[in-house]
């Protein structure tokens, strides 16, 4: 059985592993120990953290095959995105270009760098092995972290956006890059995403454009990246937006990936999860498949069961289930349908 | 050869000159009723009738058989009206000292920084005429007059050269950034503009700067680079102490060159002298010559010697300034010392 809970020093060389194959695009899993570390070690603290608003806190999630040990995928909340450092994007708007002595109005859309989504909570670092792409754990590791915010909400934003990473070649050519961050960074766009991972962000500061970028003045293959996606991102992407979020005019500055948005009140794995108790006993009629959390801080799991789940009523788990979810009878637990 | 003010009397043959010129002189109209408006104005501009603001100089190249040979045109002020839009070519340095990144981007800012100053254009001569010193008279007359008249121009003179074109006669420029906010052809744009609809265009322009790293490199290739055609006046004008201080079209990104107007050298150079009639030998250098009026303003270019505060010319050169021995004029050698002794 695989379960998702808060990572561990411990989880290290694992997640390392995950880092080193996940994305160029997923600049929050840097291919480097001792990043990764300081990530590790700031996640504890954040989970042990007494929390009155939401701030800098980032609760960081590993799949853990509980046979085996191996760790299949790995996704971060960060509680605050421009908490600590400026989170930076593109914005795409129409600017109007109008002459009422020519007859002539029409809208260019230019993109411009902006701060306007620092406060959201960012959902980020989502990575799962090939073999679970497009799984129900796949749905397990992007949506627990929902399950996680709507059992404490109050450690998070009632906004939630998650970038999804832009169209890159096979060579790690991203056409947007190179008409657009390259004039500013002279770095090839792997090399640029790396040190996007690694250091601290103020050279974003003072490399970006300040000005406004035209979009008609880019290159047609560049225009064509603008809010693309990855076809390693496409999952992610579906997931989320199957849970209500939707694209908005926010652009990443790198690969030009579009951006989701959603208000927690709208999301549907917070909105129509249920609350219930634990019943531990065999589950005889599973009729469906649920995404089932312990509502735990710290102890935070959560897996995938099939249930035969009645509203209102205890819930059955079976041995392995209370187990993995580290619940006994009479505990508190969410689950929402698959 | 003269210059004059033009006269409404000049109407057909100026029209005539200028559908010759067409397409590379869009700010002559090539239409005869808004062509017979700006000789009106033109002479109403030379009576003293208009502010400066609306001040359109229209000069007039003239033999001695009366035919019109050539056209040039000086402006009281731009952008004192509507506004003047200029991109002025700057830099945008993006320098991270951690990464050792340090870019250095020319950048587009849209300007009005020469609102006010004074602009030759329109400069036409008949491609038959094209030799002595006749480019140099129709241009440079425009000079000697802002010399004598400095009161009604701007501190600095300014000229916008056409653009690089490409072999189609498009403009690089245009195609790269204009058109993405007009979509429209340069050639109609163009045309608008010539019509007086300048700012109104400007107007559908990008106000932030523009990184010239996102043109085309076309596009970026051109920027402050004449067209061809206008070699010989750029020549001309940089002799005389025009330089371009880094002002391009919006439209074309041709060069925009100036002077301060006391740097010019006709304006530096040119001093009032008393007009003696006699016979310059035939090696006396070439004069230009005002004969100091402003509706009845004369300028020609002749041999001439200077004896103390006279300046001695022949009776053909008095009579086409129309002016008695003893009267004033004001002067300067055609050419710079300089100049003259490479022409020696």
């Amino acid at each position: 059985m695989l379960v998702l809970r808060p990572v561990e020093l411990a989880d290290l060389p694992q997640l390392q592993r995950l880092a080193r194959e996940s994305l160029v695009g997923v600049t929050s899993l840097p291919d480097d120990s001792e990043r990764l570390r300081e990530k590790i070690l700031d996640s504890c603290a954040s989970f042990e953290k007494d929390v009155e608003a939401h701030g800098a806190e980032n609760y960081f999630f590993v799949l853990e095959d509980l046979t085996t040990r191996h760790l299949a995928g790995c996704s971060e909340i960060l509680a605050t995105a421009g908490y600590n450092e400026p989170f930076y994007s593109l914005r795409n708007r129409h600017f109007t270009s109008a002459s009422r002595e020519l007859n002539i109005e029409h809208g260019v859309p230019a993109l411009s760098l902006c701060h306007d989504l620092s406060g959201h909570t960012l959902l980020r670092g989502f990575h799962i092995d090939a073999a679970q792409v497009r799984s129900a754990h796949s749905e397990l590791l992007s949506r627990a972290r929902l399950l996680f915010v709507a059992a404490h909400a109050r450690r998070f934003s009632d906004t939630v956006i998650t970038e999804i990473v832009g169209y890159s070649s096979d060579e790690g050519h991203s056409p947007f890059w190179d008409a657009v961050g390259k004039h500013f960074f002279d770095l090839p766009y792997i090399e640029a995403e790396r040190l996007c991972g690694l250091q601290n962000r103020s050279f974003l500061a003072e490399l970006m454009p300040q000005y406004p970028i035209y979009v008609p003045m880019l290159p047609q293959a560049a225009q064509d990246c603008i809010g693309s996606i990855h076809p390693d991102g496409q999952e992610a992407f579906d997931i989320l937006e199957r849970e209500g979020f939707e694209t908005n005019s926010y652009i990443d500055l790198f690969d030009g990936g579009p951006t989701l948005f959603a208000r927690t009140s709208g999301i549907r794995s917070i909105t129509h999860s249920q609350c219930g108790v634990t019943q531990p006993g065999l589950v005889i009629d599973a009729r469906g498949r649920f995404l089932v959390s312990n509502d735990s801080l710290k102890d935070y799991r959560a897996i995938v069961a099939d249930l035969d789940y009645i509203p209102g009523q205890p819930v059955t788990l079976d041995t392995a289930m209370c187990e993995a979810l580290k619940v006994t009878e009479g505990s508190p637990i969410r689950l929402v349908a698959l | 050869m003269i210059v004059r003010p033009v006269q409404i009397t000049d109407l057909p043959a100026l029209f005539t000159l200028v559908r010759q010129a067409v397409p590379g002189l869009t700010s002559l109209p090539a239409d005869e009723e808004r062509l017979a408006n700006r000789i009106r104005w033109a002479q109403r501009t030379f009576a003293g009738q208009v502010d400066r603001a609306d001040a359109d100089y229209l000069f007039v190249l003239e033999d001695d058989e009366q035919q019109v040979m050539g056209v040039s045109a000086l402006t009281g002020g731009v952008g004192l009206r509507e506004p003047w839009y200029n991109y002025r070519v700057g830099l945008t340095v993006s320098a991270s000292v951690d990464l050792g990144i340090q870019r250095q981007i020319p950048t587009l800012f849209l300007s009005n920084e020469l609102t006010g100053q004074s602009e030759i254009c329109s400069l036409y001569l008949r491609p038959d005429q094209r030799q002595g010193s006749n480019g140099r008279l129709l241009s440079l007359g425009r000079l000697l007059f802002v010399a004598e008249f400095t009161q009604l121009f701007g501190n600095r003179i300014i000229a916008e050269l056409r653009g690089s074109a490409d072999e189609r006669g498009g403009s690089p420029f245009w195609d790269s950034l204009g058109r993405h906010f007009f979509k429209m052809e340069f050639s109609h744009a163009d045309h608008l503009s010539g019509q007086g609809n300048r700012s109104f265009i400007a107007e559908l322009m990008p106000r932030q700067p523009l990184y010239t790293c996102l043109l085309t490199e076309q596009a970026q290739a051109v920027i402050g680079k004449a067209h061809p055609n206008t070699e010989p006046a750029l020549k001309i004008l940089s002799a005389e102490g025009f330089a371009h201080k880094g002002y391009i079209d919006i439209f074309d990104g041709g060069p925009v060159i100036e002077a301060p107007v006391s740097a010019i050298r006709t304006v530096r150079d040119s001093r009032p002298l008393s007009l003696a009639i006699g016979s310059p030998d035939e090696k006396a250098p070439l004069w230009l010559i005002h004969n100091r009026r402003l509706e009845n303003c004369r300028i020609t270019c002749a041999p001439a010697r200077q004896v103390g505060n006279s300046l001695v010319v022949d009776r053909l050169t008095a009579k086409r300034l129309q002016l008695q021995p003893g009267d004033s004029v004001r002067a300067v050698p055609l050419l710079d010392q300089r100049q003259q002794a490479v022409a020696a």
